[in-house]
């Protein structure tokens, strides 16, 4: 971006505190009201449409969508807007599908989180799938929440004028502090309110700025033309793709919203929601705002295009129209709706994180602080430490976590999402099922993705056959170790090895790296639970339900 | 001067698939509000 003069500077600066000051007072008033563990991990289920409805969705579009969407558009022109039908295709089955469905399910269950509706849908005599699922959220969570930090970290210290690596550091640590704050005081409520207001925020922010730059351009019509001046590719729906390249970019993107019923921090805000009636009203409320997010952001990226001839990098065209284009003030709450959309899915992932260890492993697995306060003070700590642990991560830049990140979205939609489909969707699967669908997303996931990345990494893809069989035999041992294991668990984890093999076999032996990973490792896993369970026997807790 | 416009593709894309998507929405949530009974 272009250097900012000293008092755009200053008022921007004074809007960001102002916004920050906002979130801990939400933060301050949610406290007030959270006294034991369900108010905590899930607001005691009394969220109402709008908070429920923006929080699901704003949760779930981190800093992308005001950077990372912007860009795609900016790059490709309106081909890059791909990802808001598949973006929108996903809320959609996530709204009228899961969410009528999962919240009188786990009202029923008295779930709080997405690992408790997995366990007590098919049982979990032995703690299997709670220990299995729980360790995929935390290890895709952790790498979520520490990437996410860097991004604010980044965003702040631009905004703010703060420069070189100590001025890093201070964009990290104040957006941080504030969210693990708010979070571990607050704790469900003071997310969903803080999405609330950081999600109305975006929404603004993506319907006011496009109409205002393609106003200042001359109109739509000038917008085109403009766009058709630098490249005529610009103004078609494939680029300038051809064949499989063009196929396997639109499944791709279309695939996006596949992973959408599996992220924790999505539908656990469906399971918070007060009642059906609640539930329909945020149907309506989450799907305006993802039109209006998505094609906002298209339409920044497009005019960014044909304004900012001389911007090397398209995603920061949201921050650079805005600070070209319209008042300090204005510009600061533009740029606020930037960290807006960050630090809404870092709370939401510091939340889902910390329940996994305070609620999930401490409280079920381990037995431990049964009673609700005692819940509720567990909780606020695991909130603060795993978010400092994210900080440290997020400062020290340790490569491995920024790794798992590549895998996040896939690896969570492809181990949850087609599991919570069918259990709501249909019987016919057990919990034999569940624990193959969950290792297969996981493994396929990853088995792919380094084969459409093969170039990049030749060894590492090479070696995955028999780094997989390793895990399974690993996975095999340490059942045994515990007693966890029966014969069928078994039969499921040799399953998802054999499938995440052959996965790794066909993108190796057919070339299909132009295909989106979540794709194949959500049919795949879909395929395990459904195939491990026709094999294995439905055990007497489960034909009991 | 050269005339350019946005491709089929590119209108579908670009608006007629939101639009389309905002009042199947709207529609469904009319019909919704309709139903009689306790549960709507």
């Amino acid at each position: 971006m272009n250097p900012v003069e000293g008092s755009t500077l200053t008022t921007v600066a004074v809007v960001m505190v102002a916004y920050l000051g906002v979130l801990l007072y939400i933060g301050w008033r949610a406290a007030k009201r959270t006294h034991g563990g369900e108010d905590f991990h899930l607001a005691g289920r009394s969220l109402g449409a709008w908070s429920a409805g923006i929080s699901s969705t704003a949760s779930s579009e981190s800093g992308w969508v005001t950077l990372g969407a912007v860009g795609m558009t900016f790059t490709y022109g309106v081909s890059g807007l791909w990802y808001a039908p598949g973006c929108l295709l996903g809320y959609l089955v996530n709204l009228y599908l899961v969410a009528p469905r999962l919240r009188p399910l786990s009202a029923d269950q008295g779930s709080v989180t997405l690992t408790d509706v997995i366990t007590r849908r098919w049982g979990d005599p032995r703690n299997v799938l709670r220990v299995t699922a729980t360790t995929i959220i935390l290890i895709c969570m952790m790498g979520y929440v520490a990437a996410q930090m860097t991004a604010a970290g980044k965003a702040f210290s631009s905004s703010l004028g703060f420069e070189g690596r100590s001025g890093y550091i201070l964009g990290v640590v104040i957006g941080a502090v504030v969210i693990i704050f708010v979070t571990s005081l607050g704790g469900f409520r003071a997310v969903a309110w803080t999405d609330l207001f950081q999600g109305l925020l975006v929404a603004i922010a993506l319907i006011a700025l496009p109409l205002y730059a393609i106003a200042r351009l001359g109109g739509f019509g000038a917008l085109v033309q403009g766009l058709g001046a630098i490249d005529p590719n610009l103004l078609s729906a494939g680029g300038g793709r051809l064949g499989p390249a063009l196929w396997g970019f639109i499944i791709g993107q279309l695939g996006i919203g596949l992973g959408y019923p599996g992220m924790p921090h999505v539908i656990t805000r469906y399971m918070a929601t007060r009642d059906d009636r609640q539930v329909q009203r945020l149907q309506v409320i989450a799907m305006f705002w993802g039109v209006a997010v998505f094609y906002g952001a298209g339409l920044v990226g497009l005019a960014g295009r044909v304004m900012l001839p001389g911007l090397a990098d398209g995603e920061q065209a949201l921050m650079a129209l805005a600070l070209q284009l319209v008042h300090p003030v204005l510009a600061g709450l533009l740029l606020a709706a930037v960290i807006s959309a960050i630090l809404s899915t870092v709370s939401s992932q510091l939340l889902v994180a910390a329940s996994a260890v305070s609620y999930d492993v401490v409280e079920k697995t381990l037995g431990k602080a049964s009673d609700d306060r005692r819940s509720l003070i567990l909780g606020r700590w695991t909130v603060a430490v795993v978010g400092l642990l994210g900080i440290l991560v997020a400062l020290s830049e340790v490569r491995l976590v920024f790794w798992f990140v590549l895998f996040a979205w896939s690896g969570l939609g492809a181990a949850f999402a087609p599991l919570i489909l069918l259990s709501l969707m249909r019987r016919g699967v057990n919990r034999h099922g569940a624990l193959a669908a969950m290792l297969t997303g996981t493994g396929v996931t990853v088995a792919w993705k380094l084969g459409r990345d093969a170039a990049s990494n030749p060894e590492i893809f090479a070696r995955v056959w028999w780094i997989t069989l390793l895990a399974a035999a690993a996975i095999l041992i340490l059942g045994q170790l515990a007693r966890a294991f029966d014969t069928a668990d078994r039969v499921a984890v040799v399953a998802a090895a054999s499938l995440t093999v052959i996965s790794w076999w066909v993108v190796q032996r057919w070339g299909l790296d132009n295909l989106y990973e979540l794709v194949p490792a959500f049919f795949l896993a879909g395929f395990a639970a459904l195939a491990v369970s026709a094999i294995t026997p439905i055990s007497v807790e489960e034909a009991s339900k | 001067m050269e005339e350019y416009s946005l491709t089929l593709g590119a209108h579908l894309l670009l608006w007629v698939f939101p639009l389309v998507l905002v009042v199947l929405v709207i529609v469904e949530d009319l019909l919704d509000r309709l139903k009689p009974g306790p549960e709507r």
